[in-house]
């Protein structure tokens, strides 16, 4: 047998239990007395360290062993949780992620053995403890919960019929001086892969000897039929605790118990069984309360234990059918092939309707009546079917965002600041490519605000600030976008400074740098190889960080806008697509040119008179509704023809970024249609990004879609 | 069938023949997806000048280059036998080039090929790799690779 096949869960798994890990322990750090927590810790480094033995990653195990030991001590009040102990504990996390990084390439643990974590471990046992032999202390709470669980785990091995075959194979077996071991495994109810434990079970008794008898059968157990618990008899050279201990060390598994017994008894045990079944037929009353008196005896007394066992089984197994696969794994690639021939139909579907249409004009009367309706259904399924596969493919950003704290705090320690993280928002869903692109660039933007934004104490408390600074990471829908802030509350961008740096480095002129904005200002700091730190450290400054945030930003459709108030703090605003493949939009036309405009950044349509528009700084805007809007003639800015007639009206639509507006002039509207995102290819050079991409009509005509954001 | 088993032994190449302005040109038919009529092209604004637009060709995006305006010839003037060649290279997609009329099909041998001793820098014969020999005819053989290098530089 091979384990490859589980190491996608065990990778899953492990990734799971680390991220419960980190948190956890951020959640100690902070209330060191939380029993509930160290119970969770405890847990989870046990079920890590039964997945990584399972699965024979004996340096991982090794590892985990000893971080569990320390939480044993933890957990049985002879240790105090210390920020020392805290910090090597996120060591070990780090060196189990390592382990697990180098499991995912090469199905290998790798060769590190991380002595010193280790090391540093079993030092602060035993300064905490006072006891350096803490190895020993592990196997007793086992120990214990083994005798205390007798009652609530029959010992249902007994209950095994053999086959004349197995009958042999024991004798032989015994014959060659191994020993026979019948041994119970009870599932935990919720563990939801009970084929997958059971089989990490055989392949770690395995390893110690054969099994001879299974029940239920191993075809049943492999195709999941059975309850929460399985039984069977093997011989081993092996002394028992040791294979109780490996098995009961599978995660998921709730409780393994076993004993030795011989063939002898066995047969004798068969024998009295089948005695016994025949006279419970006769007299099962009588049977019952026999039995309940040799449940408390000794082994021997297996028949009289079978009848108890049998209702216990029906009761256990009837609540533990129902738990049934709730979420199906499927690879993206599916997803993506899914999304493609919705993409297809909405094509085909967006045909029809124009065909329907065109139709209009001419036979009239009932059929194309119901031609429309039967178009306008076509059209409500296909919409919900594309919202449908839209949603399979949202993932929250939370798997992203979740291992941020654990950063803020290293970097915290590392750059001696204090600093703390507030997360909102954690639930936001974004597409999954999207979600899987999002964490560098994110995480660029933190250590960006907590290496050059949050100033350090003494500065904070000179400008009256909390010594502690914050960072704030906000995540929400806004329209067809989802909007992630990453804010502080430390020192701004200085915008002389930033100012200087690019006439240092030839970029602009003394004269050029007085007339620029603030906005043009800060987006040298999007340039590339353009660093502000005065020192190089190894967490930011070496002038390769947010032109990489904005190139990645920008790849997946979205951008960047930084706001920043010299002294109060500097807030970066994420704003990224919703969907990467289709969207609602309206279809304009200049010129005879379509464009599609994405709904979500359309705030309102307006008709105004070219007399309404105004003068503001040489540009012309207009006042709507108490704001004024400036004005963008999409003729001119998409290099069209001039236009021939005078207009007596102007249809401008207002299209909103954030809190700001403009007014796009189109020479006609095409009204609403869903339209698919196809990209323009690798070719054109497409660098001003007015254009996001093009979509191919209902007709086979394309039409460009105009990407709004780019306009502010 | 013969003649493909030929041209495999003796490395030789099928080009198909164009003309662009007064001239002949060959592409590697290895590189070449599909011939469509000429229909209506989707101006790109702010793009590179030789690129006339996008086309829809059987509902995927494709970019279509002016291969004359690359080269510096006179534009374009759109006729019945006006072709675009959809090229298609693995790791870049598909290109379609404008070109005035499709000939036909000539096999060539490395013997009916001489290779172009210009001055390199020049900008109009930087897309040409050899010239192959026609009977009487001599046709300009484009360097497809060089088309779409130039084309990802700018």
């Amino acid at each position: 047998m091979d384990v490859s096949q589980y190491l996608e869960i065990f990778i899953d798994e492990t990734n799971g239990h680390l991220q419960i890990l980190s948190d956890c322990i951020m959640t100690l750090e902070k209330e060191p007395e939380n029993m509930d927590v160290i119970n969770e810790i405890f847990r989870a480094a046990h079920s890590l360290k039964g997945m990584a033995g399972t699965m024979g990653f004996k340096r991982m195990q090794r590892l985990t062993h000893d971080m569990e030991n320390v939480f044993q001590e933890v957990r049985s009040g002879n240790m105090v949780v210390t920020s020392g102990l805290v910090d090597v504990l996120f060591q070990c996390l780090d060196a189990i992620e390592a382990y697990l990084d180098n499991v995912k390439e090469s199905s290998d643990e790798g060769t590190d053995d991380n002595e010193a974590i280790i090391q540093e471990l079993n030092e602060i046992l035993a300064d905490g403890t006072g006891n350096a032999k803490e190895e020993q202390k592990k196997p007793e709470p086992v120990e214990q919960k083994r005798e205390s669980g007798e009652e609530k785990y029959p010992r249902k091995y007994l209950e095994i019929e053999f086959s004349e075959k197995a009958k042999e194979e024991l004798k032989e077996a015994e014959k060659k001086g191994m020993h026979i071991y019948g041994i119970t495994v009870f599932i935990q109810e919720d563990c939801l892969l009970k084929a997958a434990r059971a089989f990490l079970v055989f392949k770690a008794v395995e390893d110690f000897g054969n099994i001879i008898v299974y029940n239920p059968s191993s075809q049943d157990i492999e195709d999941e039929k059975f309850g929460v618990d399985f039984s069977f008899y093997m011989v081993s050279n092996e002394d028992i605790h040791k294979i109780l201990e490996v098995s009961q060390a599978v995660s998921e598994i709730e409780k393994v118990i076993g004993e030795k017994t011989t063939f002898g008894e066995l047969t004798a045990a068969v024998e009295k069984r089948e005695a016994a079944e025949a006279k419970a037929a006769a007299a099962k009353a009588e049977e019952t309360k026999a039995s309940e008196k040799t449940v408390a005896a000794k082994p021997q007394a297996a028949p009289a234990q079978t009848t108890q066992a049998a209702p216990a089984q029906t009761k256990k197994s009837t609540p533990g059918k129902p738990v049934t696969n709730r979420t199906v794994r499927v690879d993206i690639e599916k997803l993506d092939a899914l999304m493609n021939q919705v993409s297809e139909l909405i094509i085909a579907k967006n045909s029809l309707v124009s065909i329907g249409s065109n139709s209009d004009s001419g036979t009239g009367g009932a059929n194309s009546q119901a031609f429309h309706e039967q178009i306008e259904y076509l059209e409500r399924i296909t919409t919900g079917l594309h919202e449908s596969v839209m949603k399979v493919r949202m993932v929250p950003i939370e798997s992203v965002v979740q291992k941020f704290p654990r950063m803020i705090r290293d970097l915290s320690k590392k750059l001696d600041k204090k600093m703390e993280l507030h997360m909102t928002g954690e639930d936001t869903e974004l597409d999954r490519t999207v979600v899987d692109q999002i964490g560098d660039p994110l995480q660029h933007l933190l250590r960006n605000s907590a290496d050059h934004g949050l100033e350090n104490a003494e500065i904070r408390k000179k400008r009256g600030k909390p010594e502690t600074g914050t960072i704030h990471l906000n995540a929400f829908q806004e329209g067809n976008n989802v909007i992630i802030e990453v804010s502080d509350d430390g020192n701004g961008i200085d915008t002389e400074n930033v100012k200087g740096k690019a006439i240092e480095r030839g970029l602009i002129t003394p004269e050029q740098a007085a007339a620029l904005s603030q906005k043009e200002i800060i987006d040298f700091l999007f340039m590339p190889s353009f660093s502000m730190a005065k020192k190089i450290s190894d967490i930011s400054g070496r002038g390769v960080g947010l032109d990489v945030v904005k190139s990645n930003i920008e790849a997946l459709g979205g951008d960047v806008e930084v706001k920043s108030i010299l002294g109060e703090g500097s807030k970066f605003i994420v704003r990224l697509p919703l969907t990467l493949a289709i969207i609602q939009a309206l279809m304009v036309e200049v010129r005879g040119e379509k464009y599609a405009i994405s709904l979500g950044s359309i705030e309102t349509i307006e008709e105004i008179q070219p007399k309404e528009i105004k003068y503001v700084q040489a540009k012309e805007v207009i006042h709507i509704r108490g704001m004024v809007i400036p004005l963008v003639r999409l003729d001119q800015l998409l290099d069209c023809e001039p236009d021939d007639k005078e207009r007596e009206s102007l249809t401008v639509i207002i299209v909103r970024k954030g809190d700001k507006f403009a007014g796009l002039i189109v020479d006609e509207l095409d009204g609403q249609q869903e339209i698919v995102i196809k990209s323009l290819g690798k070719y054109i050079n497409n660098s001003t990004k007015i254009i996001s991409g093009a979509t191919v009509l209902g007709d086979g005509e394309v039409a460009l879609i105009l990407d709004v954001n780019t306009l502010f | 069938m013969a003649n493909n088993v030929s041209i495999a032994d003796e490395g030789k190449k099928q080009f198909i023949v164009v003309k662009i302005g007064g001239e002949q040109y060959g592409i590697d038919i290895s590189y070449v997806d599909n011939i469509v009529r000429m229909q209506s092209i989707t101006r790109v604004p702010k793009v590179q000048p030789y690129f006339k637009g996008i086309i829809n060709l059987r509902g995927e995006i494709v970019p279509v280059m002016s291969i004359r305006t690359k080269m510096d010839l006179e534009p374009d003037e759109i006729t019945d036998v006006t072709r675009i060649i959809i090229l298609k290279l693995e790791e870049h997609g598909v290109l379609g080039i404008l070109v005035d009329e499709v000939k036909e099909v000539v096999t060539l041998g490395p013997d009916e090929i001489d290779k172009v001793s210009y001055d390199a820098k020049s900008n109009k014969n930087n897309f040409i790799n050899g010239v192959g020999k026609n009977g009487e005819e001599l046709i300009s053989l484009f360097d497809t690779n060089s088309i779409i290098d130039e084309t990802e530089a700018v």
